[in-house]
């Protein structure tokens, strides 16, 4: 699925929190979005999940979809959310049940069989390392990083065409940042997923995404090919490390 | 710093939490409308004491004679709405724990400042008109003033009690007993035939404060103390509770619900009602409260007659039925507001939601039906006005009850144990005013035209119809939330706590 960004714009009072002329994300790519804090990586994620409403401007999606072709502006229907995945943050998760629960619900809610659940699941059972599974914690009790897994996979429980999740990496163990490292390149080498990070850590964006696109202040000021790691430099050399 | 500095920074900085808060401070018009409500409801009040002073005129000491004897209903009143919009000085203290500031002058400083709270003289509003008209005349000025300060102190005296009880509620939710059993032990002695138990003794101990006599005033002073001490221990034990507080990280049991995956979708967000309801304090709370006046009010019904007037039978069987809606449901959407972005991002996810929880609600109304089923049987509530109300709540009241979950976008906490004060929106505010009060007028015009039986049959025919088209009027509810769904969701982002 490919997402198309036109003139789209979101300011805060005076801050320009997303100002992008034109941008494509094609179909099966794995887009790293880098950049400061304010930089709008986020603003931009919840505008693709129409979460925000742009002051001006359009996000669409375009291409085959349940073996039709597909081309839709998001602020102006909902099918785009058949096939998108997304975990920004908490506010994605009902914090009152168990993960067990919680996978269900969005599992039952989308139609998935509890059969295709627990096979879906125990792909990310390494991932989830034995810690949220068949506990009778609340998602509200478990530690940061776990919420974090739970958030990630179920985002991914679909198997959706368009998955968008907001900074992974953070409050992972390192282990489980390697995991879902590997997780996310095999899933989009198995589905032909778009899949659209964000991260602050720069040295697993370069890793995993073959793109990376740069934000200041609302801006994409470098759109960086990385099919090699050679955004490595580039990137250390604008955030001075 | 002094610790008169440090009491009027703490006053500043509690004044600028309401004046900032994100939902207050970007609309004026809420300001406007939150003093227009206080300076209505102090009109109200006056007007009544206004009323009641001359309605008894000729008999001045009857007029006062009849309020100080049933004194207490005012404290009874007053502590309830407390609920709705006081915090206990537990929550605010903590804020500051970390802080360098003693928590003993935290907590007296909050203490204080509850008794000497604005809150405790608003039933002057009502009193001061009263006693100008039932009390100068006969009594003076001096008897006028005594008698103001001893319903003062006796409102400051509700207040901690208030605060007492409410710490007690954060201990264990069943506390909450107390004071309903209490006031309604109260309320049960004065309406037997020989009330002259209580009100005699009432009678004589405001007629004390107004003759300036010492002992009110020493007991009343005495339970002040008494209640300040009590607060003082309890609520510093709340703040380390609070600090120190170590969440139940396991539950006991973990309920499925499985019964209801035979609804399907619908039946997986009826779950989530459930759960909602079972696994977070302040819903909870909400809910059980809704129980306990549902029972309150069927109870008023079973063992009084002072309800039996025609309208007050219908006032209380439509409360009955409605206050649930209007306690509960009238914040449609605002817990949702706390995971309303992970709602947003699933296909028609609200459409759903606000099936399950009409059905949910549906279900509720058994409740009040089953109890006063046999008031039905012995005649006491016509078999006619018990249909009439469940049907018109079901079919007219929730729909418009339900509306709000267009116009609702503030997120409520879930899971804090002492709530701050939620007096609702304007929006909410009047539609609670006409589902508890459209219904009666309706009632009394239709009976008057109707008659008894055929009276109830509109209410009736129109609550089926009304249940019968729920998925379109639902769907109508999803399609504007949809068309105002990034407003929506921007207002429940600002106000999301935590």
């Amino acid at each position: 699925m490919n997402i198309i960004i036109n003139n789209l714009k979101k300011t805060f009072g005076e801050k320009v929190a997303v100002d992008i002329e034109h941008y494509q994300i094609n179909t099966g790519e794995i887009l790293g979005l880098v950049g400061n804090n304010g930089a709008g990586k986020s603003t931009l994620f919840r505008l693709i999940l129409d979460l925000i409403k742009a002051d001006t401007g359009s996000v669409r999606m375009t291409g085959m979809a349940g073996g039709e072709k597909r081309d839709i502006n998001v602020a102006e229907t909902e099918d785009w959310k058949d096939w998108t995945g997304a975990f920004v943050d908490e506010s994605f998760l009902i914090d009152y049940l168990t993960p067990d629960e919680y996978f269900h619900f969005i599992a039952r809610i989308s139609g998935l069989s509890d059969a295709e659940l627990e096979d879906d699941l125990q792909k990310y059972e390494h991932f989830m390392a034995g810690e949220l599974m068949g506990q009778k914690k609340l998602i509200r009790n478990l530690s940061a990083g776990n919420k974090q897994k739970v958030g990630i996979v179920a985002a991914m429980l679909l198997r959706p065409q368009v998955l968008i999740l907001d900074e992974p990496f953070n409050f992972l163990d390192p282990s489980s940042q390697s995991h879902i490292k590997h997780l996310l390149q095999e899933y989009n080498q198995t589905t032909g997923a778009t899949i659209l990070i964000s991260s602050h850590n720069l040295q697993h964006t370069v890793d995993i995404c073959p793109r990376i696109a740069l934000l200041e202040d609302g801006h994409i000021i470098r759109d960086i090919a990385n099919t090699g790691g050679e955004a490595q430099q580039e990137l250390e050399n604008y955030f001075e490390v | 710093m002094t610790k008169y500095q440090l009491y009027k920074l703490l006053q500043r900085t509690e004044a600028l939490k309401d004046e900032r808060h994100p939902m207050f401070e970007k609309n004026r018009f809420m300001k406007f409308l939150m003093w227009f409500l206080v300076a209505y409801y102090a009109a109200l009040m006056i007007i009544m004491g206004v009323s009641l002073g001359f309605g008894l005129k000729g008999d001045y000491s009857a007029a006062y004679h009849r309020l100080d004897g049933g004194f207490f209903y005012l404290l009874i009143i007053d502590f309830w709405m407390r609920f709705m919009m006081q915090e206990t000085p537990a929550q605010k203290a903590q804020t500051y724990a970390l802080l360098p500031i003693r928590r003993s002058f935290l907590m007296k400083t909050y203490l204080i400042r509850n008794m000497l709270s604005w809150g405790n003289t608003f039933w002057a509003f009502f009193l001061v008109p009263f006693g100008l008209v039932s009390i100068v005349p006969l009594m003076g000025w001096g008897a006028f003033l005594g008698w103001l300060i001893g319903y003062w102190l006796l409102f400051v005296l509700n207040g901690l009690g208030y605060l007492f009880t409410r710490a007690l509620c954060m201990k264990h939710m069943l506390w909450f007993l107390a004071p309903l059993v209490l006031h309604a032990a109260l309320v049960c002695v004065c309406v037997l035939p020989d009330h002259n138990v209580l009100r005699v003794p009432f009678i004589l101990f405001m007629q004390g404060f107004a003759q300036w006599s010492i002992l009110p005033y020493l007991i009343v002073f005495a339970a002040i103390a008494l209640a300040l001490w009590a607060n003082y221990r309890l609520q510093m034990g709340m703040v380390y509770n609070e600090v120190g507080k170590k969440e139940e990280v396991e539950l006991k049991r973990a309920s499925q619900f499985t019964y209801l995956n035979r609804f399907g979708t619908m039946g997986e967000y009826l779950k989530l009602e459930l759960k909602l309801r079972m696994r977070n304090k302040q819903a909870r709370m909400q809910f059980f409260v809704g129980l306990g006046l549902i029972v309150f009010f069927s109870v008023m019904l079973y063992f009084t007659d002072v309800y039996d007037s025609g309208f007050m039978k219908s006032f209380i069987c439509l409360y009955d039925y409605v206050i649930m809606g209007a306690t509960t449901l009238i914040g449609i959407m605002c817990y949702e507001g706390n995971y309303i972005d992970g709602l947003m991002s699933r296909r028609e996810t609200i459409y759903d939601l606000l099936r399950a929880k009409f059905f949910f609600n549906l279900g509720i109304l058994a409740i009040p039906f089953l109890l006063i089923f046999p008031l039905m049987v012995t005649g006491k509530i016509s078999v006619w006005m018990n249909l009439g109300y469940l049907f018109f709540t079901a079919g007219v009241l929730y729909p418009c009850i339900f509306q709000m979950a267009v116009y609702n976008k503030n997120t409520l906490p879930l899971n804090v144990k002492l709530t701050g004060g939620n007096q609702g929106t304007m929006m909410q505010q009047v539609i609670s005013l006409v589902v508890l009060f459209l219904p009666i007028a309706l009632e009394k015009i239709s009976v008057l035209l109707l008659g008894p039986v055929w009276g109830y049959m509109p209410l009736i025919g129109l609550g089926i119809a009304g249940i019968a088209t729920h998925r379109f009027w639902l769907r109508n509810i999803y399609h504007r939330f949809m068309l105002r769904r990034h407003a929506n969701m921007e207002g429940f982002r600002a106000s999301r706590h935590g």
